[in-house]
Formats: structure tokens, sequence, C-alpha cells
């Protein structure tokens, strides 16, 4: 058993299994994978065999939730979590292992789960609640205010395949959230639907809180996580890495993402020729690196970190007058910024290059201003000798990095530092005044 | 089967919900509605006989009376539509409610259950239509027989033809009901269980309802197998016992062969039986199998 697993049966203990709203002891799934579909004949009517191959998907899993917390569950994808969740839901039975829970689920796995496109929303919600367990006279009773909060107004007459998916997330949302759950598992519904209604789902959400409801919500983004719940569970390939408070979940999770971001992005990279090059070629950039604060090799950062990019070049032939540039775009193509050495203040000029010479190029930052995203460079150098600068060397694409935000202090694109002050005043009294400079 | 028997009891509220779903479905956004449900079977008689009685020139027997052939053909159709369809679709529910069973927990027993309750309700439009015709048959433009002429005519062996009537033995269609919704659901817990282990089950259980049909006497009298030495398959179609009730209860106003009813009711409850611990011991394996 890892070490993790064992930490965590630590903590599930001392919490006590009493006062739990969900305990999992030594949870386990494993799915039967067969080579050939008859197999599975086979091996149900027990003519030799087994021939399956074990697939694990959740490992030995000690979780003890008490009454009235909000959990996430994080781990990157094919890490368990959804298997986990339908464990959980008893949706799907345990390999080994047992689950409690203590008081009625709601399950968000999948928003309108069984509407019939043909039929009118009203014809849904009576439909689909009645498969969640509720009877006529509760229906009846909770009809109006699904209504009211999926907002849908004169559609809820309509067929459910003239909506939007939008509208159609509404209305799953609106339904599962009127069972009135003790216990509600969410598995990244959120991230679906405009963000008005975002927020009246958060909003829902923070009254099940306060009402002292138990929820566990399921995510692979942190930020999501770590703003709802108090408690991270992190999970990788099937089994329980680590479990705490959000902060210091989130420190390992970010540390794991690190790398594995560094793993694939170095294995992106081997392709990168297939992105457009073109130029004249007296001069070549032969590599391009970023490079972290440590001076390694890296294409994963942080916000706020200190960074460089290092092209080194070749020529081939002699140029004139060629300055070195780089471009950085966001991966949806939005272009950050692009600058060159010589367009400065104190531009660094460089002159004759004789075929033969090499050199590297250093563009330095203090420190990343970029957020959360992945984000691509663009090198160039281009001969400014004559009246309009001339392409040598243009590689669009040629790397590809990463930006992790630990913080989530801000949204968007960039990092601005910027200076808060908030006063307030009651009656002509005095004023209070306060400061925030990061 | 009791377990079974008990978490339906708990979910009859779904279940009305689905049934009523479903029959609303087949003809939601048509505008005949369910209309439909009558006009097809007769479309269906309508080629049957076209086929068996034009062109393959087969007579059922000399004495039939005015409108005895395609009256006997329609009920036949019905039953044997309502079983082959509830049949076909049960043996695909799960598939087909894969995100309900994998999303939701969700009473998967009841899938079979609401589709035979749905295509019964179906049914039951198709027969009251037909006992018009039998009472119009019966009542309104009767066929009189010369009895002394028949009896003359009357081939050894063969049995005197029977006149049309609506009569007390219908009491015992509820019994026939139950009996046919026990075998069609335990017939179809097997085959969606099975399909969920294999998925060619569903395609072979369309040929091998299609072979089924044509070997039971719907579109031609149980006379002709008799008489071509193939007797012994109809001791072995359940389906020949059901219609052949359905037929002397709806057309003849008479009661059904006992033995007919007795066998079929063994098999029924034999199916379901079996049908019912099969699909109970993988149930758990459902969301896994999907």
């Amino acid at each position: 058993m890892s070490n993790a697993t064992e930490r965590a049966r630590v903590e599930s203990h001392s919490t006590g299994a009493s006062t739990s709203a969900i305990h999992c002891q030594d949870l386990s799934k494993a799915y039967q994978m067969y080579a050939k579909p008859i197999h599975r004949l086979w091996d149900v009517m027990r003519l030799g065999g087994p021939r399956y191959q074990e697939f694990w998907a959740v490992r030995n899993v000690y979780l003890d939730i008490p009454h009235g917390s909000t959990v996430g569950i994080i781990g990157e994808n094919g890490a368990g979590k959804s298997t986990l969740l339908k464990l959980l839901t008893g949706i799907t039975k345990p390999t080994t292992g047992t689950v409690e829970v203590q008081g009625r689920v709601a399950s968000l796995l999948e928003l309108g789960a069984g509407f019939h496109p043909e039929f009118s929303g009203r014809e849904n919600i009576y439909l689909n609640c009645s498969i969640l367990g509720m009877n006529e006279e509760e229906i009846d009773r909770r009809y109006q205010s699904i209504v009211d909060f999926s907002e849908l107004g004169d559609f809820i007459e309509r067929p459910v395949k003239t909506y939007s998916s939008g509208m159609y997330v509404r209305l799953g949302f609106s339904v599962a959230a009127s069972v009135d759950p003790d216990i509600f598992i969410i598995d990244e519904a959120l991230s679906v639907g405009d963000e008005h209604f975002k927020g009246k789902c958060t909003n829902r959400l923070n009254e099940f809180r306060e009402q002292g409801k138990t929820i566990v919500f399921v995510s692979h983004d942190m930020g999501a996580v770590k703003s709802m719940c108090q408690w991270v569970v992190l999970m990788d390939k099937g089994e329980v890495l680590e479990q705490g408070t959000a902060e210091k979940v989130s420190d390992q999770y970010l540390k794991r993402a690190h790398e594995r971001g560094n793993e694939r992005l170095s294995a992106l990279h081997r392709g990168t020729s297939e992105y457009p090059r073109w130029g004249s070629g007296e001069i070549e950039v032969v590599d391009t690196q970023m490079i972290a604060a440590d001076g390694s090799k890296s294409h994963v950062f942080r916000t706020d970190e200190p960074f460089r990019v290092r092209l080194t070049w070749k020529a081939h032939a002699a140029a004139k007058r060629p300055v070195f540039g780089l471009g950085i775009y966001r991966s949806d193509g939005t272009y950050v910024n692009g600058s060159n050495h010589e367009w400065r203040h104190d531009p660094i000029e460089l002159l004759d290059v004789k075929a033969g010479e090499e050199g590297e190029v250093e563009m330095s930052f203090d420190s990343m201003p970029l957020l959360q995203g992945q984000y691509y460079l663009t090198s160039f150098v281009y001969d400014h000798s004559k009246a309009a600068p001339t392409a040598i060397d243009h590689r669009e694409h040629v790397l590809t990095f990463e930006v992790i935000d630990a913080l989530h202090h801000q949204h968007g694109l960039l990092y601005l530092p910027t200076l808060w002050q908030v006063s307030r005043r009651a009656g002509g009294g005095p004023t209070e005044v306060r400061e925030s400079r990061r | 089967m009791l377990a079974i028997t008990k978490s339906l009891f708990a979910q009859k509220r779904l279940l009305k919900d689905l049934v009523v779903r479903d029959l609303k479905a087949r003809y939601v956004g048509s505008s005949m509605g369910f209309f439909w449900s009558v006009v097809f079977p007769i479309l269906n008689l309508f080629v049957y006989m076209f086929v068996f009685n034009l062109v393959l020139n087969m007579r059922w027997s000399d004495h039939s009376s005015n409108g005895e052939v395609p009256l006997i053909m329609l009920i036949g159709i019905l039953i044997w539509v309502a079983f082959s369809e509830t049949v076909s679709r049960t043996t695909n529910c799960l598939v087909e409610n894969a995100n309900l069973i994998q999303k939701v927990v969700f009473p998967s027993e009841v899938l079979p259950i609401y589709l035979t309750g749905s295509s019964l309700v179906n049914m039951t439009l198709g027969i009251v239509v037909a006992m018009f015709g039998i009472a119009w048959f019966a009542y309104v433009d009767p066929t009189t027989f010369d009895w002394d002429v028949v009896r003359q005519n009357l081939e050894p062996g063969e049995p005197m033809p029977r006149v049309m009537r609506l009569g007390m033995p219908l009491v015992t269609l509820p019994i026939l009901y139950v009996l046919q919704a026990v075998f069609t659901i335990g017939l179809g817990y097997m085959l969606a269980t099975l399909n969920l282990i294999l998925r060619d089950t569903y395609h072979l259980v369309g040929v091998f309802l299609t072979v089924w049909m044509f070997g039971t006497p719907i579109f031609y009298p149980a006379a002709l197998v008799e008489k071509a030495g193939y007797g012994w398959l109809l001791n072995l179609n359940p389906m020949y016992w059901l219609i052949d009730s359905y037929r002397d209860v709806l057309i003849y106003g008479d009661w059904p062969r006992l033995g007919f009813v007795v066998q079929f009711g063994v098999v029924a409850v034999v199916t379901f039986a079996l049908g019912a611990a099969f699909f109970r011991s993988q149930k758990d394996r459902f969301p896994d199998l999907l």
C-alpha cells in the first residue's frame, strides 16, 4: 500500500464514521476487459476461463466525508474520478470494499439524462422527477420552482429537441437541484451554460452548503475546486494520492501538473516542423529554449516567476543587418506580445554578420505576466537593411508552453500589478481607507 | 422473482409514467395519433390476405362465414405484433437506456415491463376495433349455414364450422392478457440481459422472430400444418396456444381450450422465473457492461 493511502486512512479514522455522510473503506472497482465479446458469454456460462483482463479504475480508496462539508475530487482524465462518483452514488457496485452513504443523494453526473427530445419541458420534468424517485405530489409542489429556476419561460411547453444546449442544461440542473438532497454529487456540470446561469448554480450550491448539506464536487479545474471546497482529494491512476486542505493538495497538484506538462509538451515539440517557416535563410535559428529561474529548460511556468527565452543562431551566408525578434501568442491565436532587440529605447544593432558566425539571443522577463493557459512562441529574424524589413528565418509556432496560475487571484490574459484602495465612512465620521499592493 | 415483483410495486408510478410516455412517443408528431395503432395492423392484414389468399390461393375452409378469415388473421396479427414488437424492443432496452443506467440510480427491471404494458394497451385498441367487426358479422350481417348440407360436405375429421358471436368466455381475456405479459416479460428479461453480454443477440432475435411468425398459424389455418404432418411443431409453439385461445374467446365466444391455457401458463411462468433470475444475477453489472 502506498504512503498516500496509509495517510488517507489515518485521517479518515480520526474523523470517526458515525457522523459521516459518506464513508468508504478500501473501495476498489475493477472492470473486466474482454478481447472478444463472445468471451464474455462463455464466462457468464462458466465455460472455462476466466478470459478477461482486469482494469482497476479505482483502487483502495478510503474516504470519510462528514455531514455538511464540501469536498472536491480532483485529478487528470482517467484518474478514476468518475468511477469513484458512480460508486458513491450507487450506480455501480464496488469490486471490493464498502461505501456507506447517509441521506438522500442527488447526482449531476449528466444533466438531463433520460430527457425525451419529442416531449415538452413540462413532460420531461415530470418524467425525470419520477425517475429520480419523487412522487406525484412532490413533483406538483416543486414544478413551479423548477420552471422558475430554469428561466425557460414559454419554452417549457415546447419539445426539448427545440432547446439550445444551454437551455437543455438549465432544465437538467433545475430538475436535479430540486430533488432537495442531503448529499449533492456534481461532475463538472457547472462548466456549461452561460455566466448568468453559472452564477445561479453557484448560488444554489452555496444555499445547500448553508443548509448544512454535503457537496461532493469533481473537476480537473483546480481553480474551481479551490474556490468551492475546504477539503480536496487528489486522485491519480485510481488511487487517492493525497487528501487534505485545498492549499495543501493544490500545491501537490500543481507540482504534478508541472511535471506532466513538461513531459507532454516536450513530446509535442518533436513535430514542430509542420508549422510554417519561411525566409531567405542566410541566418538560421537552430534552437529555441525557454529557461526557468533555476537555469533549467522548461515548458511550464508559474505566473509571476522569472523566465528567459534563448534563441541559438547560425549564419550560413552574410547578412547586412539581421534583427531577432519574438512573438508570444495564446493557444487560441491571440497575439499577446511581439518585440525585437532593435526597436528599443537602447537598440542593439547587429551589423555585417559573416557566413559561419553563430551566437545566442536572449530575452528575459523578471516575472511571468501571463495567466493560466497554453501559449506558443514565434521566432523571427528579419533583414532591416532595406526600407521594408524582409524575412530571413521566420518560424511560426516554434515552441509551446503552459502557464499555471497557482493563486488564481486574477482572471483573463495578463497578470497586472495593481494597487487597490477601499474606503468607508459613516455619516460625517472619519473615513477609513485601506490599501492593498499585492 | 419475489424481489422483482416487490420492486415493481414500489415503482408503479414510474411504470405508469413510462407507459404513458411510450404511448405518446409512438404517435407524438403524427397527425392521426392513436389511429395508427388500428391502421397499422389492418394494413398488415390486407398485405397478408393479398399474398396468402389471392396470390398463393390458399383457402381456410370450405365453410367460412362472412368476414371470418380476415378477422381470424387480424386477431392473430394483433397478438403477434404486440408480442414480437415487445420482445425485440425489450432485447435492446438496456442498451437504449444506457444513459439512465449509467448516470442515474435507475430500476432497470421496470424497462421490459413498461414496454410490455405499452404494447398491450396498443394491442387492446386494435382488439376493440376487431370486436366491432366481429359484432357486425355476428349480429348485423350474420352468415346462415344450411347445417345438413354442411354436415354432408365435411371431410372426415373436419370439425363443424363455428359462427361468430360475443359471449361469456370474454371474461377469460384478462387471464390471457396476464399470461401473455408474464411470458413476454420473462423472455424480455432473458434477452435484454443476454444482449448486454453479447450485442449480436438483438440481431439474432430479429431473425428468429421472423421465422417464428411464419411458423405460427397466423395467416394459415393450423389444420393445414397438421395435415402436412408438422403437427408436432404446433405442440412446441406457445404462441400458437395463445393465439388460438384468443381466437376462441374473441371470435367464436367459446371457452379457450383448457390444455392450451394451462400449457401456456406453465411455459410463461417458467420463462419468467428463469428470465428474472438471470436478469437479477447480472443486474449489478449492467452499468459496467454497457
